[in-house]
């Protein structure tokens, strides 16, 4: 469900870009040097995103570097790491491992387990290092095969349990930011909620699975009321956002989020058309 | 008198740039940890709780300007009240004096931030009309148990525009904004002339109206649907090209 928090490359400056590739290559070289090649492969857009966002928020102490790696074997690539690249690098493995665990329980996918099991060790180290994190992590997964199972007909409660948790990863320390930092993550979480759930919309009318737009999909205005329900959501996770005295990568993080969280859509109503 | 402007050395008409430029420059400069040895240490940590509240009441002001609230009038001189008011208040005024420590939820927060608009600095206080039922849900409203105020609503058959209302507020602050603005419409829809409930609605729908003017100026979608697909295009090709870009993501 995850990959939608990413840039609107076109529209991105030159400078802006390759900055935030060194924090994308930076980050999966912090996976990779504290969870190995298999946490490697869990890189993700929105851990990226959470990167750039806590680097502009603190502004800590970076470490630059050119290397290559076995993704780009032949060209030699900038990337930034810090203090919390090695945060994102560690959430981006919780949420993988629980995702991977929940692919194989829904659909038996048996690379999903595989993977899975050769991040179980380190899932379990992390795990203890961000209790109040996985504790998060934990309760979402419950609170939402609960809201599953009752197929609960409102569009804020599973949406909202996603946002919850996601808020607690975003808040990495309990400082005056976190309450902020809960508040963007909370409407973010809502959102890719939603757009996930839209994108899968047919998929789940056929087999029957839970999808809170459903009620809705029959309505005739239903594509203009999905677009303004994501809108509101982007509309406060973008308010919390600009109360940040956030000035460094500013103007990546405002791509991404004016912008960027909206590649996918028009995929999804294009797909929805031929239906 | 706190003015937050002052404390900040900015003008009142400054772009928030600008504020939060001098907010990084004042904040490095009285941190804690940058005044160890300086022998006005206290001093130092005064004026950098100073520093952190006139940010975040800046910031919150001109939040509620985007959504349409009294806040536009702000800066100046119709500022001043707002200052004197902080302190009075029974609650919701922690938020302005212990900052990190909100003492509720992020949208209780986010909600406080609604009443305020009304009564200066203070939080509104619901009153529940005549059945107990739902005095005791503007009660809970007011102490922002708002889990407890929907228990409550849930059990009132008697379902008036202010029922509608109290709904949205309930929900607004447990941050369930869709169901908030369908019950605040529910509202407007029963008792169509009172202003509390088109505020609110309002409110509600202001982040979404205020990130789409946003939006443009970052080339969102929508309107240009041409240039989303090619940013699609453009991503699969860097997938296609440096081959890690993405790689076996878990989506």
């Amino acid at each position: 469900m995850f990959g939608y928090v990413m840039v609107n490359k076109p529209e991105l400056k030159v400078r802006e870009l390759d900055e935030y590739q060194a924090y994308y290559c930076g980050l999966c070289h912090m996976l990779k040097k504290q969870h190995g090649r298999a946490g490697q492969a869990t890189l993700s857009f929105d851990m990226t995103f959470l990167t750039v966002l806590l680097s502009g928020l603190y502004e800590p102490e970076e470490q630059s570097q050119c290397s290559r790696c076995i993704t780009h074997p032949l060209v030699k690539h900038q990337m930034v790491t810090n203090k919390y690249s090695s945060y994102a690098a560690d959430m981006n493995l919780l949420l993988s491992y629980y995702n991977l665990l929940d692919n194989w329980k829904d659909d038996h996918n048996y690379k999903s387990r595989i993977l899975a099991g050769l991040l179980s060790r380190r899932r379990k180290k992390t795990a203890a290092r961000y209790p109040r994190q996985h504790q998060a992590i934990l309760h979402y997964l419950q609170d939402l095969s609960t809201c599953e199972q009752e197929h609960a007909q409102d569009l804020d409660l599973a949406a909202g349990l996603t946002g919850t948790m996601l808020g607690e990863i975003f808040a990495c320390e309990e400082d005056a930011w976190a309450p902020y930092l809960r508040r963007l993550g909370f409407f973010l979480g809502k959102f890719i909620y939603l757009m996930d759930a839209a994108e899968d919309l047919e998929e789940d009318r056929e087999s029957g699975s839970y999808n809170p737009w459903l009620p809705f999909s029959e309505q005739e205005d239903f594509m203009s009321y999905s677009r303004q329900v994501l809108t509101m959501m982007m509309g406060e996770c973008s308010l919390a956002f600009e109360q940040l005295p956030i000035l460094k990568n500013a103007g990546i993080l405002r791509n991404i989020l004016y912008s960027g969280v909206w590649s996918k859509y028009e995929q999804i109503k294009e797909k929805q058309k031929h239906v | 008198m706190f003015d937050p402007y002052q404390v900040l050395g900015v003008d009142p008409a400054a772009s928030e740039d600008e504020i939060k430029k001098a907010y990084r420059q004042l904040s490095r400069k009285y941190h804690p940890d940058a005044n160890i040895n300086n022998p006005n240490k206290a001093q130092a940590e005064e004026k950098f709780k100073d520093v952190q509240q006139a940010y975040e009441q800046i910031m919150r002001e001109r939040e509620q300007g985007y959504r349409g609230g009294q806040a536009n009038g702000y800066g100046g001189s119709a500022y001043g009240g707002t200052g004197s008011g902080y302190g009075n208040g029974s609650y919701g005024n922690s938020q302005d004096q212990d900052f990190g420590d909100f003492g509720w939820g992020p949208f209780g927060a986010f909600w406080g931030s609604f009443g305020e608009g009304q009564q200066q600095g203070q939080q509104q206080q619901y009153q529940g009309g005549n059945s107990p039922k739902m005095q005791a849900a503007a009660n809970y409203i007011n102490a922002r148990h708002y889990n407890e105020a929907l228990n409550v609503l849930d059990s009132i058959t008697d379902r008036d525009a202010q029922w509608y209302y109290f709904c949205a507020v309930s929900h607004a602050g447990l941050g369930n904004n869709v169901n908030a603005l369908s019950y605040a419409k529910q509202a407007v829809s029963l008792d169509p002339g009172n202003l509390e409930y088109q505020r609110l609605v309002q409110r509600l729908e202001s982040g979404g109206q205020w990130y789409q003017t946003q939006g443009t100026r970052y080339g969102q979608g929508g309107s240009n649907c041409s240039s989303v697909l090619c940013t699609i295009c453009a991503l699969n090709l860097c997938c296609g090209s440096c081959g890690g870009y993405g790689g076996v993501r878990y989506c």
